[in-house]
């Protein structure tokens, strides 16, 4: 026997089922990320946060972002947050207070924002969208990117090496500084 | 996992902040559900409904006022630079949103989603090495002891 394709009395297809679950864990491990007390644990919630968001990619038919966004952010960049975190954390651990005394007119701003947003989105007809969603073929990707795009991925490529030396400059101990903390 | 275990595992995380992103996450859900899906004839003849554009879009809204938040509140450094990653990713999502439902950006918005990536990348390696490098001479991550200029 094979499943129904549209969960009984809610009327959900599985698609939206998927989308829902990944929107909960998205968002309350955005949250976590934000609100968390210890930062080691607010680096872990992120890593979450983008694993629910690769989800999201594959739900919306773009298989290659989906993969790039779990090797770069996931095992890179959350690598490289997680290794700025063990350098920088002092001995008297995490810091009592985690928030500026501003925070209440922070969270004030950030609600705004998300009303506005929701305003706009809901307020807008998007032109020329369809019901369904359309896959993205990676051999036309490949070739929209090597064609037309050519010129912007040399200029990314630079800017990556360009920012790889920076860093290296940047986070390179002086010679005649005194080591360690 | 024994009775007392699962106690101890509730009350473990039974604090105010994992309190307070239940509440504010199902609220968003709750808003995601109101802004609707269209219910279409699903290939085997039910009918069912389908994640929108609208849905997409708000949840990048979102994650992009989570992000907002964070930058504004946090006083480590580190947690802001990882807020504007969660905002960076919210645009992603937007940009990926469209190129899953209009047609003419179908191709173009998984290009512009991975060089947006990779910039994100760029100012990734260059954040985390400022904030070393500012940590190595005033010993702390919190950005609002570093009051030089002011002083």
């Amino acid at each position: 026997m094979t499943l129904p394709q549209a969960i009984p009395f809610l009327n959900w297809s599985w698609d939206y089922f998927l989308f829902l679950s990944l929107v909960v864990v998205l968002l309350g491990s955005g949250i976590m990320t934000v609100l968390g007390r210890n930062i080691i644990h607010s680096g872990l919630w992120m890593m979450v946060c983008f694993a629910a968001l690769a989800g999201l990619y594959v739900l919306l038919g773009a298989p290659l972002v989906a993969a790039a966004q779990v090797l770069i952010y996931i095992g890179a960049i959350s690598v490289l947050v997680l290794f700025a975190i063990m350098l920088t954390q002092t001995k008297f651990g995490p810091a009592r207070l985690v928030f500026h005394r501003q925070a209440s007119s922070a969270a004030v701003a950030a609600a705004v924002i998300a009303l506005i947003l929701l305003i706009v989105v809901v307020d807008t007809d998007w032109p020329g969208q369809g019901v369904s969603v359309l896959h993205t073929a990676t051999d036309a990707l490949a070739r929209l990117l090597f064609d037309r795009y050519v010129l912007p991925f040399e200029v990314v490529s630079v800017l990556l090496l360009a920012a790889v030396i920076g860093g290296i400059y940047l986070a390179k101990r002086e010679p005649d500084e005194p080591s360690g903390p | 996992m024994s009775i007392t275990g699962l106690l101890q595992f509730i009350a473990r995380w039974f604090r105010l902040d994992v309190f307070v992103a239940l509440i504010v996450a199902s609220m968003l859900v709750g808003i995601v559900i109101w802004v609707g899906a269209p219910l279409v004839t699903l290939p085997d003849g039910s009918e069912g409904t389908v994640p929108s554009l609208d849905a997409y879009l708000f949840v990048s809204g979102a994650l992009f006022s989570i992000g907002v938040f964070g930058f504004l509140a946090r006083r480590n450094a580190i947690a802001m630079l990882m807020s504007i990653e969660i905002m960076l990713n919210a645009v992603n999502l937007a940009i990926v949103a469209f190129g899953g439902y209009v047609p003419a950006l179908t191709v173009h918005a998984s290009v512009i989603a991975l060089m947006v990536m990779a910039v994100a990348a760029a100012e990734a390696t260059v954040g985390l090495a400022i904030v070393i490098a500012i940590f190595r001479n005033r010993r702390t991550p919190l950005v609002d002891e570093y009051a030089a200029m002011s002083e």
